[in-house]
């Protein structure tokens, strides 16, 4: 039974590209067989992230225009055999598909593919409503700031008016210590405001963004974000996983604390 | 009146839209009849002229150009071409369609720069071997820049941008995006750049892609580059059914 996951949140630069990257890796990790879809039409990052970008000679617009066949378009991930990656069109926008034509692609993939993932790009516009077309659940992303909440409430509101029964919220980015200080939203207060079930919380962590830079995945890595991600995939399977205690201290930290005298 | 001939001004003289289909020789006569009958209407303005629609050479252009002045009192100093209007017109179609230029590219006459191509002309024949097209600026994410003959970019080819040409490619800056030369099939033609660092390459039939990242241990991103690697020019091409890129030496075009 494969399921088709929409990854989506309303503002831009909160992570969903990056999320995409590493539960689509994570699942593949879990041996189950993953397509990434990048429904960014002229925007595209998701092949970047994933150090494939030198692979890419098909796209979803050529797919879809039946310029090519949609196995010639998917492009197998260098280091795990169950992981594809359908690229979008860099030349292209928006309009170059229609949420009709993206429900038959995926159903197209449902039949090989147990998940099916979209990177939804940003906006509430016809990239969007694209995207969400052919799921059947979604994962909103969302970082601990005003108005990337404000914008994930908006696109919680459209997924529900869109039947989407099955939503559940990754909060990203999310620093302890300005918790503490009270400079940040905490986890509790974010899910106070979006009541929508949550299925992750990963810390901001600069191995993201070097992660990101070489083009490799970091889910399963040792870092925080990386367990965080692992145990995202693993609540996706249905598993149980309790919510990491992100406020373990090293031993840096503690020796840290001594010098400062706390 | 004669219609082969279509006089139109601009900013710094005037063009002179040509009939392609008639022999040169009538086109001739078209030109000294319109002048005859306008010729005074300039007077002894000192102005440029450009030619459109018809493909003319060296020879051609002058002939043209005496017959003007021999029918009117019109002073010819500079012959121009299409370039800045090219580049409008390729700026503007860039950003509203950010798509293909594949319309619109007026066919160019016989530029200065024949020479130089000539030279070169075992190298990737078109049907337009000796035309070049010269472009100026960035080609950006999302970019593409189609081109029916040599083509020359005066700047940089950023990732996720195109440029295609039916014939030889030089880019005269960072080659960072993809690239594909002879896109007719023309196995001959090369791809230059001053930096070369493409994600994709293709000349005619073949293609390649640029080596995966290497897991880097610490260094990700790649080392700045110092100044004598900076101007290290490379060009790529087709041997042997794959894609070499190679440094740039001096000898490389000498004829043999």
């Amino acid at each position: 039974m494969s399921e088709v996951i929409v990854i989506t949140s309303g503002k831009g630069g909160v992570g969903k590209t990056t999320t995409t990257a590493n539960v689509g890796t994570g699942l593949a990790m879990l041996n189950k067989k993953v397509v990434m879809i990048d429904t960014d039409i002229g925007l595209r990052n998701l092949d970047v992230v994933l150090g494939l970008e030198n692979r890419i000679v098909y796209n979803l617009v050529d797919v879809v225009e039946e310029k090519c066949r949609l196995k010639q378009a998917l492009i197998k991930h260098k280091k795990y055999e169950n992981l594809y990656l359908l690229p979008s069109a860099q030349t292209r926008d928006k309009d170059a598909v229609t949420p009709e034509q993206m429900k038959n692609l995926v159903n197209e993939l449902r039949e090989e593919f147990d998940y099916i993932l979209l990177d939804c790009p940003a906006g509430i516009e016809q990239g969007f409503r694209n995207a969400i077309a052919g799921a059947d659940r979604a994962l909103v992303v969302t970082t601990p700031e005003v108005s990337a909440i404000r914008d994930a409430d908006r696109i919680v509101g459209l997924l529900e008016a869109n039947e989407l029964k099955k939503i559940d919220l990754i909060i990203n980015r999310i620093r302890l210590d300005m918790v503490k200080r009270g400079d940040m939203l905490s986890v509790n207060d974010v899910c106070d405001i979006l009541s929508v079930n949550l299925i992750g919380v990963v810390p901001d962590d600069e191995h993201i963004v070097i992660s990101t830079n070489q083009g490799e995945p970091l889910v399963g890595s040792a870092c925080l974000a990386g367990k965080a991600f692992e145990s995202i995939c693993k609540r996706i399977l249905g598993e149980e996983v309790p919510f990491m205690d992100l406020d373990k201290k090293g031993i840096l930290d503690m020796l840290k604390n001594l010098f400062k005298g706390k | 009146m004669s219609k082969h001939v279509v006089i139109k001004h601009n900013r710094y003289g005037m063009e002179l839209v040509l009939d392609s289909e008639i022999s040169f020789e009538k086109l001739l006569e078209a030109v000294s009849e319109r002048f005859q009958a306008s010729g005074d209407f300039f007077k002894d303005r000192k102005m440029a002229v450009s030619f459109k629609g018809r493909k003319l050479s060296e020879e051609e252009t002058m002939s043209i150009v005496d017959t003007i002045m021999a029918n009117s009192s019109i002073q010819i100093v500079a012959i121009t071409d299409h370039d800045s209007e090219l580049e409008k017109k390729m700026e503007r179609q860039l950003q509203t369609k950010g798509s293909s230029l594949d319309t619109g590219i007026p066919e160019r006459n016989r530029g200065r720069q024949n020479h130089s191509v000539e030279e070169f002309s075992d190298f990737g024949e078109t049907d337009n071997q000796y035309n070049a097209e010269f472009y100026r600026g960035n080609l950006r994410s999302g970019q593409v820049l189609e081109c029916s003959a040599n083509v020359t970019l005066v700047g940089d080819v950023n990732p996720g941008a195109k440029i295609i040409s039916a014939g030889n490619i030089v880019v005269l800056g960072a080659l960072k995006g993809n690239a594909h030369a002879g896109i007719n099939g023309n196995d001959n033609c090369f791809i230059f750049a001053l930096d070369m660092n493409p994600i994709q390459l293709q000349i005619g039939q073949y293609y390649a892609k640029s080596p995966d990242k290497e897991a880097a241990k610490r260094r990700i991103l790649p080392k700045r580059k110092t100044e004598k690697e900076e101007y290290c020019a490379k060009i790529a091409t087709a041997q042997e059914g794959t894609i070499c890129i190679e440094s740039m030496k001096k000898t490389m075009f000498r004829l043999s």
